[in-house]
């Protein structure tokens, strides 16, 4: 037996019947559809932001927009320069040239969502909703539909809760190099209360999230909902005579502070070497797709990162260190769809129900500490407990130092709130998805006053 | 299919072999290429395989140590036969080790043969004790013979049902897995079929299952292994290292390889070969819920996505979850072995009347100008998007003397793949040869007047043939 003279071959595997596949998933040509089983846009939000951010426009009614890809330089902390791809919003003059992470987007449960999407520069590109779940078109998967182009994304969002988007061509590049979002589906009246004068208003806090708290009476405000039909009794849309109707803020809680962590990490060799928006892409044959494809033999599979993020904000340290991020970080209206004051660092009161939204976008893995105790409320945008599909789970307590581990694209949501002060820092170690090993440790201010 | 069609078809882990009691709706159904043998016979041996991107210009191989089986005789492949059997069966099982040093198999909980030394053959045998998933592996020399290629699926299933319940895959499900497979077919969130129930008269097959057996290669590493001196194991702390630490390389600009892993695989497969294999990647319709049991057999972790429907993570190594989150993403750590349930229900997100995750009435669409045709019609199915063909008809790759690269958005395809996203990167991108495979909307069991079928359902079609490249 050796290498030389092996016992068997195991001959490749063919493409006949299937060359238009193949492909097609290596280089979808670039297409712009029009939206198909197309329904009237609902999203409230798009007006919001135009009437409430300075010089925000809302060119298309209900349909928000984005523009990919920019590329962006980026200084490091170390002075280094790194090219990031983005996107921008075209009704968001400031947005114009890219910016990262890209603008989060906030959508209420129910409402039909448009996003008005132009690719320019080194196309083509997608934009995939991810956690979301609508037809293959408006999912994003070049290869399972199409690279555009341009084309109106069309999705209803039905569950509320954490989520993100990010362009779906050739993703380990473009992905990695900052194609990405944060989004946010909201209770269906999020965006109802337009005067900012009044509780409840669309552009501050507190807002409500999905939770299911039957045993966390700890989060005042929790409205409970039909333990076997969710957010909706069996009555249906208006309800029928003894049944409740569909409540909007059944399963949901409040809360006062939100804080955005999205865990991400940068390799600069690979931006370095690997910067062209189509470095590495194969092409098919020219006579024979199957035959006589042309490969490269790239880098892309040998990730070593040594830049760290949170939610764009860096933190600025070598591989091996251990290092906080700045204390006082809060999103701009204009890239949180109007709403004020959401933090990174967190900066709260005694007494306030804190929601932290924790994204892994990092390739390697990231291992989350608390400094207080912790109630998980969601899963990849599932509220933990809420009938009927998630009656067969529920929420949990995670006692502060207690290590929670995420992978790339999973979510959760927590909720946090201490009657007492705090000032410290959650940690978050960056761990290599090859062999575990520690690669950073970053820490995250938490202070409650 | 005819029966002697199977071969072609079988090879590996993309077979079944049903040790035991018998498994009708296994053997009835065109979605396995099964066969049921007495008794398990298997060859530890080795291979050359041609991985994904091997072509005449573009030489692209990788060395493996293989489980072959003898009876039946299977084409070789890596990882080795899916083994199917039943709770409490015997299972007999002969291994006969033509490499140079000793091997074993083995199967956490319930079965360990022990060294079986070069040229010797023995035989075992072992009572399959609890309902579950298994890596079975090479422990010897660990990791080096498992990483080598040394490893398979086991499925134990069940006997029976726990009186008054419908099946699970389990022996002692956790009263939340038993409550939601008591719910499929039943509650009125998950109408359609229970797991356990098939249906003839539309294909589906019962117990709906798949394997998804992650693995990752390096031919460099591998080949050193091979030509180590004849006899004596290859230093196994060393090989770990190396195979997740060898120093970064530019292989862009030089074409050297380094010892790390190049090519990652699903059941052997990679990109196209595993996305589009229905052998993999599951074709059903909503209502028909199928399981889906995840491995790792390799030294790197992975983050597993999925597409269209968040799953239930039912079991973890071995433990039925009490709390089994529903996520669209879950962590795939080495030699972890867990189980996704996928509900298949209608993809939440398309437009319905209340907006709630329900398979309400859809809305009604408006005419759109952009579509020839188009006319006001309920948004689901989707009848204007099946019936997009993107590229458009004619599009052909490589100018004028290309073929038409055409494909119709039917059935609705969805991938599944890794995010931890270094790992599509095998000399290529855009997932064509990396750790990806998928999801298919076939029909909808649900709809108005019965069963729903979308144009273009696979048979069990390709890609199964073989061959230097297109061959
Ligand atoms: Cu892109
Ligand atoms: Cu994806």
């Amino acid at each position: 037996m050796s290498v030389a003279s092996p016992a068997h071959i195991i001959p490749r595997r063919s493409v006949v019947g299937e060359e238009g596949e193949w492909c097609k998933m290596f280089d979808p040509p670039t297409a712009s559809p029009a939206t198909c089983e197309l329904v009237a846009p609902t999203n409230p939000v798009p007006a919001f932001v135009a009437a409430t951010v300075p010089g925000a426009t809302n060119t298309i009614p209900f349909t928000i927009r984005r523009g990919l890809m920019k590329t962006t330089r980026i200084d490091m902390w170390d002075g280094n320069r790194v090219d990031f791809f983005t996107f921008d919003d075209p009704d968001i003059a400031s947005t114009n040239g890219g910016v990262w992470p890209a603008p989060t987007i906030r959508m209420v449960r129910g409402s039909i969502f448009h996003c008005q999407v132009a690719a320019g520069g080194p196309p083509p590109h997608t934009i995939h909703w991810h956690g979301q779940e609508p037809t293959p078109m408006n999912d994003g998967v070049g290869h399972c539909s199409m690279e555009i182009g341009s084309y109106t994304y069309q999705l209803q969002p039905n569950f509320i809760g954490s989520y993100f988007y990010h362009c779906h061509r050739n993703t380990m590049q473009h992905f990695e190099f900052g194609l990405y979002g944060f989004t946010i589906v909201e209770p269906p009246d999020a965006y109802a209360q337009q005067n900012p004068a009044l509780p409840n208003y669309a552009g501050g806090y507190p807002r409500r999230t999905a939770a299911n708290l039957i045993n966390f009476p700890q989060f005042p405000g929790y409205v409970p909902g039909d333990p076997v039909h969710g957010v909706a009794g069996p009555g249906g849309l208006n309800g029928l005579p003894g049944q409740p109707a569909l409540d909007p803020h059944a399963y949901t809680v409040p809360y006062d502070v939100e804080a955005l962590w999205v865990l991400d990490d940068r390799d600069s060799v690979w931006a370095a070497n690997m910067k062209n928006a189509r470095a590495t892409f194969p092409a098919h044959g020219l006579v024979q797709p199957g035959v006589d494809d042309q490969f490269f033999k790239g880098d892309f599979h040998d990730f070593n990162p040594d830049y760290f993020f949170v939610t764009g904000v860096p933190f600025p340290g070598p591989v091996g260190s251990t290092v906080p991020c700045a204390s006082n970080v809060v999103v701009p209206a204009e890239l949180n769809s109007g709403v004020v004051g959401m933090q990174v660092p967190v900066n709260a009161l005694r007494n306030q129900t804190i929601l932290i939204r924790v994204l892994c976008a990092a390739y390697v893995f990231i291992r989350v500490t608390f400094p207080v105790d912790v109630v998980v409320i969601a899963y990849d945008g599932r509220a933990l407990g809420v009938p009927p599909f998630n009656q067969y789970n529920h929420a949990f307590l995670v006692p502060a130092g207690t290590p929670m581990d995420l992978s790339t694209a999973r979510r959760f949501d927590v909720l946090m709130r201490s009657s007492s002060t705090v000032s410290s820092f959650a940690s978050v170690q960056f761990r290599h998805n090859r062999n575990n090993a520690l690669l950073f440790t970053g820490q995250i201010p938490i202070n409650i006053a | 299919m005819e029966r002697r069609d199977f071969l072609k078809y079988s090879a590996g882990s993309l077979a079944a072999l049903v040790v035991g009691s018998e498994m009708p709706w296994l053997m009835e159904s065109n979605a396995y290429a099964a066969f049921q043998t007495p008794t398990l016979n298997f060859t530890i041996t080795d291979a050359m395989k041609e991985m994904v991107t091997h072509n005449p210009f573009n030489d692209a191989r990788c060395y493996f140590w293989i489980y072959k089986s003898n009876t039946p005789n299977l084409l070789p492949e890596c990882p080795g036969p899916t083994i199917f059997t039943t709770e409490g069966d015997i299972v007999t099982i002969t291994l006969t080790n033509n490499l140079d040093e000793p091997h074993s198999l083995y199967i956490p909980g319930i079965f360990s043969s022990g060294p079986i030394a070069p040229l010797a053959t023995k035989t075992f045998r072992f009572r399959a004790l609890r309902a579950g998933t298994y890596l079975y592996y090479d422990n010897l020399n660990a990791p080096v013979n498992r990483v080598m290629g040394l490893h398979g699926c086991m499925i134990v299933m069940p006997r029976a049902t726990h009186p008054g319940h419908k099946f699970t895959p389990y022996a002692a499900p956790s009263p939340a897995v038993q409550k939601l497979f008591d719910d499929f077919g039943t509650s009125a969130h998950f109408p359609g079929l229970s797991w356990e129930q098939g249906d003839p008269a539309t294909d589906t097959p019962a117990f709906r299952q798949y394997v998804w057996l992650c693995h990752q290669a390096s031919p460099i590493l591998f080949a050193e292994v091979g030509n180590f001196t004849a006899g004596l194991d290859y230093p196994a702390a060393q090989f770990a290292n190396l195979f997740n630490n060898d120093p970064y390389v530019d292989t862009f600009n030089t074409g050297i390889m380094n010892r790390k892993p190049h090519f990652f695989t699903i059941s052997g497969q990679s990109g196209h070969f595993a996305h589009n294999n229905p052998f993999l990647c599951p074709n059903n319709r909503v209502g028909e819920p199928v399981i889906i049991r995840v491995l790792n057999a390799g030294l790197q972790a992975h983050s597993m996505h999925i597409h269209a429907n968040h799953v239930f993570t039912t079991s973890i190594n071995g433990v039925v979850q009490e709390n089994p989150l529903w996520v669209d993403t879950m962590t795939l750590y080495p030699l972890d072995v867990w189980d996704w349930t996928v509900p298949y229900i209608r993809p939440p997100d398309i437009p319905n009347i209340r907006g709630i995750g329900k398979a309400d009435t859809p809305l009604t669409s408006i005419t759109n100008p952009g579509i020839p045709g188009s006319v006001p019609h309920p948004v689901w199915p989707p009848t204007e998007e099946l019936n997009t063909f993107l590229p458009p008809v004619g599009t052909l790759s490589g100018g004028l003397t290309g073929i038409d690269i055409s494909c119709q958005l039917s059935p609705m395809c969805y991938p599944m793949h890794d995010h931890s996203e270094h790992s599509q990167g095998a000399q290529g991108g855009n997932y064509n040869c990396g750790l990806i495979s998928g999801i298919n909307f076939t029909g909808d069991r649900n709809t108005a007047g019965g069963v729903t079928t979308f144009p273009n359902v696979p048979t069990v079609h390709g890609p199964d043939g073989t061959g230097p490249a297109a061959g």
